[in-house]
């Protein structure tokens, strides 16, 4: 720890305790383990004081006070049992159910009610109110997927301060007052915000829930698995709730460090395609034209068969792969292994964006800080990114970090949820944005606005290759606004701390393609680099995008970025793999959907999909076609092949997020019958092909990542415990609250992490393990 | 100074504006006197160039601490002591808000300072915004008293043509701006924290103190609010001086407040005495008496938000602490009388109407208990009550006394709980008799004739 925090002693319950100075009672009784009854309170907004629930005794106050507002000092004597405390606490739940109606065995909240369950705990037996209760129409609809029971509100206020304070949306409101006092919508904002699912999941009781939840279970019969959601590349930390075979919900799992205790609607409620009734569940072979159902054994055998015929006849530089950002490390690593190891080629790739390095080793794809960091930016720029709608939570850690004061810059060719929040708005034509990027560049080397003496450097580097693109061009092809652009140089060159953050999306714009060293550069050049709260990255697409390139989903490289040219790095691996490995680099996925190879095999990516005429003729024309998904996708529709997949709740492994967290997923429920992981799957073909895979689990796989790739090295199962590990994992590099960062280099390279790795040797030569945060 | 100070609070004081001297009230029926030209002939205004003129903010402080000025919205707090809270710099401005929210009922003081004699409020706020070095004043007007708003709107617009609100005030080189603000029309509004959550531009909810509005006020500043009546009383303290203020009423309530007799008396109105006065004069000598010779049954002495006081307590001195030894409140001066023929459940349920009309609904026990108790007292009160009742009223009480997050439960409570005391007898009447004990719900039973007021 930096500073040494001022602690408070006090104790609660006859227990002492100490706690930072300025804590709630609140807090220093979760310390203890002493619970604390809350409605309108939570840990992640301000106190309103308003249910009158939380009530402790304090020594020497002469009224009962409330733990959730009331802040420790020294020497505090604090009672949560006391007689008082208890009449207190009974007198506030019979008020709370004088009109609350006695609907638990139809609502679903009941089971996991809070209402419900301090009733239980510190309620009256009964009630001594023995009029009518207030009746309301009911359910009425506050949004497309909530529903309103305004009977069962207790008024605590949650939904309408999060969407006002947190969410900043203004969808719910307080309307009327005192007995009638009820939520509704805003008639000048309707509730149709992202983030909106966080309300029912908040709602003590059974006054909010969503659409697709209600009726359909009881929550003891759920299966409740903490894991990480598949949907984004935000990685948010998840329970998936299961009923049987169907994936009911998906709640959030706390994770201070990526999601702040959020969850999207997406990562909510968009889970249908796991419940699908078109899944596969059996392997397809083509047979007279026809995908027809075979067993597992004659399908694995045919694939070896047919892969073995192709590179036997036409060599292995015939057979390519195309991974995906969906399936996991281990098996995105297993993937490429096959195809390298197991077929010799370094044909592999997946859809990704376009990050070439401009100087040897570098990775402008990482995010040199963290999601968490945005907090301490005193500026952000989004240069044609819309995390609103593709990375959602990283929108609202930004409006987390516009109250705590940063100026946002929302530089995107489209309206903007975060446009009405922020310091300055800039708009310009579709495609373009590497176009701004390096109007940008232009602007600093020009202006003399870099910083530092690594900054001028790389100003003087820079300066003759952004020469012409002035803004007035970016003005005249781009159709943005000069000056703005101008304005927006000085901000970041003038920034404590600035953060730009762009799509992948943007790279594959015409003008993308030295986007991401372009904004590298940025960074660099204003020394908004290797500091809290400053730094450069992408928003990448899909929940593992990241660990697709990490585990070497790439023609280029290997796992752990090493070229597939270097010599040490094919020792090394080639050992370990038992194999001789291609020192050439492979096609990348449009040269392979370009005619360039003869068998293609697809892992969960669906090329047809987005492909244009031409790549799918090639796609036609191959000799041999083999995927494994879930259901039968544009691609696997053309397939030769198609082997059934399960979905990241039916299996375990690790993703990496955007921001280099290495988390572990869960299995959930049990796997479709019929269907297999893809890890298993590539097992199987892998054994069909006479290699020697024995891996009985992705934790195996995962610790043999850890021995070979020096960017994982040291990673198991165990190491990324409850709230994932983010690399690089050197102790070196870590933030005084624990936090992996990459500081100290003007880039960042896997010769950098490999040195890390190096300093994190214990004096045997026996890597230090990464730790996991609270570890 | 420390003889004079001897002579002027013992008994047999010398008093030098005469028994009943009016401070606040001066002037107030002289017509036309809430425009500027009429308040100023009659003196208006030379109170502010006297304050500007022959006191530094500090000194002024120190005179109104001196004059032992006390709030009169309802709390007594020092005034003097209140504004020293601020802290010396802070680097947000400091504001000082007017509270002309005047609501609770029996309460109508300052709607008519308000409404008669504007500018001596507005001349009070520059007076007191200079004191506390505030260069932002806000006027927050009850949203119902239309009337009243619009003549300190007025007022101030006239002062400002003046020049005596703006810049430079009279050479002085003080600087102020005054805004009048309506209300929505809320209760709870004239609970200062609700009342500048409503300023703001937000709903009425009261907020968590710590902090306290001296410390983080509106906008986040340091802010003094003060009551109409306060500040209005302002100009009279600083034309004669703290000691001269300060020679009326009891030690520790010194000078004049407004009173506002209302119910059955034959001249009820607002009547500025002295602190200390006893309830009797006031009832009977400036009230002329109860209304048709009726015997008195009960006094509200400080507003719907406190205690009973019964016939034989009044010789209680008015001022805060022979109110509060009696066991009551002297509250906002709201004193209403209450003769033999009314029903108190009657009255108590039509005041604990007005709280769960008012209540905010922020915090559990004031939104659902104030629901509570008006439904029991409504069917006590039409004869459809249990003996229980009467036990479960005082315990929802106890579970709202001291529960409540602001202060409006607590005070819901006061009616309710004395009344039970004073008047148990009266209660159980109504469950036993199914009637009345008084008053026209007496003489039928009403149980099955009246429509319960939830029905309606």
């Amino acid at each position: 720890m930096a500073e040494q925090e001022e602690l408070v002693n006090l104790t609660i319950d006859g227990q002492p305790v100490s706690v930072p100075k300025g804590s709630l009672i609140w807090a220093a009784a979760q310390k203890l383990g002493i619970e604390i009854p809350i409605y309108c309170y939570h840990p992640k907004m301000d106190p309103l004081g308003a249910c009158r629930m939380c009530f402790v005794e304090v020594e020497k106050m002469p009224k009962l006070a409330t733990a959730c507002t009331t802040t420790v000092a020294e020497g505090m004597v604090v009672s949560t049992t006391s007689a008082k405390v208890k009449k207190g606490r009974a007198g506030t739940l019979e008020f709370l159910l004088i009109n609350h109606p006695l609907d638990c065995p139809i609502c679903d909240k009941g089971g996991e009610c809070d209402l419900q369950d301090f009733t239980l705990r510190y309620g009256p037996g009964g009630s001594r109110f023995d009029l009518n209760k207030r009746h309301f129409e009911k359910p009425i609809p506050v949004s497309e997927n909530i529903l309103l029971d305004r009977e069962r509100c207790i008024a605590c206020q949650r939904c309408v301060r999060f969407t006002q304070t947190v969410a900043m949306e203004n969808g719910l409101v307080m309307e009327q007052r005192g007995f009638r006092i009820e939520v509704g919508v805003d008639p000048a904002a309707p509730f149709d915000s992202i983030f909106s699912g966080n309300v029912v999941e908040m709602c003590p009781v059974g006054a909010l829930t969503a659409k697709n939840y209600r009726f359909v279970t009881r929550p003891w019969e759920l299966k409740k698995t903490p894991s990480v959601c598949g949907n984004c590349s935000v990685g948010c930390n998840v329970r998936v709730d299961v009923r049987v075979d169907k994936v009911l919900r998906q709640y959030s799992r706390t994770n201070d460090a990526i999601d702040d205790g959020w969850l999207c609607d997406r990562g909510r409620w968009d889970l249908d395609w796991i419940n699908d009734t078109e899944r596969l569940r059996t392997p397809l072979i083509r047979r007279d034209g026809q995908l027809q159902p075979v067993s597992w054994d004659e399908a694995l055998r045919f694939v070896a068969e047919r892969l073995r015929a192709v590179r036997d006849q036409r060599g292995a530089r015939a057979i390519g792969g195309i991974g995906s950002t969906h399936t996991t490390n281990e098996e995105a690593y297993l993937f490429q292994k096959l195809l390298r190891a197991g077929l010799g080629t370094n044909n592999v790739d997946h859809a990704h964006g376009r990050f070439p390095a401009t100087e040897p080793g570098a990775l402008p794809w990482a995010w040199s800080d963290s999601i968490a960091g945005l907090e301490q930016a005193s500026h952000i720029v989004l240069l044609g990114a819309d995390p609103y709608h593709r990375q959602p939570i990283v929108d609202l850690r930004i409006r987390k970090a516009i109250r705590a004061g940063a100026r946002v810059y929302v530089v995107t060719p489209e309206a903007n949820r975060l446009d009405r929040l922020v310091a300055g708005v800039i708009r310009y034509t579709a495609g373009h944005t590497g176009t701004l990027a390096r109007a940008l560049l232009n602007i600093i080397t020009s202006d003399g606005l870099a910083r530092g003496e690594q900054g001028a450097q790389r100003a003087a580097d820079r300066r003759a290759s952004v020469a012409q693109e002035t803004p007035e061009r970016a003005a005249q092809v781009a159709g943005v606004d000069a000056d703005a652009l101008r304005e927006l140089a000085r901000e970041i060159a003038g920034a404590k701390g600035a953060v730009i953050l762009y799509d992948e999306a943007a790279t594959l714009e015409p003008s993308g393609a030295t986007l991401a060293a372009d904004v590298l550069d940025l960074a660099l050049i204003t020394g908004n680099f290797g500091k809290p709260g400053a730094g450069a990255g992408p928003l990448l697409a899909d929940n593992n995008s990241l660990g697709a390139r990490d585990m070497g989903l790439l023609p280029d490289t290997l796992p752990g970025y090493r070229p597939v040219g270097d010599a040490a790095a094919h020792a090394a691996l080639g050992g370990a793999w038992l194999a001789t490995l291609p020192a050439e680099p492979g096609l990348s996925y449009t040269e392979m959907l370009s005619g360039g190879v003869k068998a293609l095999y697809v892992m969960g990516a669906n090329p047809a999909r987005d492909a244009t005429p031409e790549q799918l003729a090639a796609l036609d024309a191959l000799d041999f076609l083999v995927v494994q998904d879930l259901t039968l996708t544009e691609t696997a529709q053309r397939a030769t092949v198609v082997l059934p997949a399960v979905a990241y709740t039916e299996k375990d492994g690790s993703f990496t997020n955007t921001e280099r967290c290495v988390q572990l997923v869960r299995r959930a429920m049990q796997p479709l019958g019929g269907a297999k992981a893809d890890w298993e799957i590539l097992v199987g073909v892998a054994r069909a092909l006479g290699l020697g895979w024995t891996y009985l689990s992705p934790a195996e796989i995962l610790s043999e990542i850890g021995r070979t790739v020096p960017l994982y090295a040291g990673v198991t199962r165990r190491s990324l415990g409850a709230e994932g590990v983010r690399w690089p994992f050197a102790p070196g590099e870590r933030t005084p609250e624990g936090r992996a960062t990459i500081t100290g280099s003007p880039s960042i390279t896997w010769q950098m992490l490999a040195e890390g790795v190096a300093r994190a040797q214990k004096p045997g030569g026996e890597l230090i393990a990464p730790r996991g945060r609270g570890e | 100074m420390a003889d004079s100070v001897d002579t002027i609070t013992t008994e047999n004081k010398t008093l030098p504006l005469g028994p009943y001297p009016r401070f606040v009230t001066r002037n107030m029926d002289v017509p036309g006197i809430d425009r500027i030209e009429v308040y100023r002939e009659h003196g208006g205004y030379a109170a502010l160039a006297k304050a500007l003129q022959s006191f530094q903010p500090e000194q002024l402080v120190e005179e109104v601490k001196q004059s032992g000025l006390r709030g009169r919205g309802g709390a007594g707090f020092a005034t003097g002591m209140k504004w020293s809270f601020l802290p010396p710099t802070s680097p947000k401005p400091r504001y000082l808000i007017v509270n002309c929210d005047e609501s609770e009922p029996g309460t109508f003081k300052d709607r008519m300072i308000m409404e008669l004699n504007p500018h001596m409020l507005v001349e009070g706020v520059i007076i007191g915004s200079y004191a506390t070095k505030v260069h932002h004043a806000f006027i927050y007007v009850r949203g119902e008293l239309a009337f009243a708003g619009r003549q300190v709107e007025r007022a101030v617009r006239e002062a400002y043509a003046a020049g005596l609100i703006g810049k430079n005030i009279l050479g002085s080189g003080y600087d102020l701006e005054i805004t009048v603000s309506r209300g929505a029309g809320a209760y709870i509004c004239g609970e200062e924290s609700a009342l500048m959550e409503s300023l703001e531009g937000r709903r009425g909810y009261p907020r968590l103190k710590p902090p306290f509005p001296a410390v983080v006020g509106l906008y986040g500043g340091p802010t003094v609010i003060n009551n109409t009546e306060t500040i209005s009383t302002l100009p009279a303290i600083v034309e004669h001086g703290a000691a001269v203020y300060g020679a009326y009423g009891t030690e520790k309530s010194k000078g004049t407040r407004i009173y506002c007799l209302s119910g059955h008396v034959n001249r009820p109105g607002n009547y500025e005495l002295p602190l200390g006065t006893p309830l009797r004069t006031l009832v009977e000598d400036f009230g002329g008496g109860m209304r048709g010779g009726k015997q008195l049954k009960a006094i509200i002495p400080g507003g719907s938000s406190v205690p009973f006081l019964l016939p034989n307590q009044l010789d209680t001195p008015m001022d805060f602490e022979s109110m509060a030894a009696a066991g009551t409140m002297l509250g906002s001066g709201g004193v209403i009388v209450l003769d033999e023929d009314t029903c108190i459940v009657g009255a108590v349920l039509r005041m604990t109407e007005f709280y769960r009309d008012e209540s905010c609904g922020k915090c559990t026990p004031c939104r659902e208990g104030t629901f509570w108790l008006v439904q029991l007292l409504e069917r006590l009160e039409h004869g459809g009550g249990k003996e229980s009742d009467i036990d479960l009223l005082n315990d929802i009480c106890d579970n709202m006394l001291g529960k409540c997050f602001c202060p409006l439960g607590d005070a819901a409570t006061s009616s309710i709980m004395s009344s039970i005391k004073l008047f148990r007898d009266e209660y159980i009447h109504h469950v036993r008799a199914h009637a009345c004990l008084v008053g026209p719900g007496a003489t039928r039973a009403h149980a099955a004739s009246v429509t319960p007021v939830s029905a309606r």
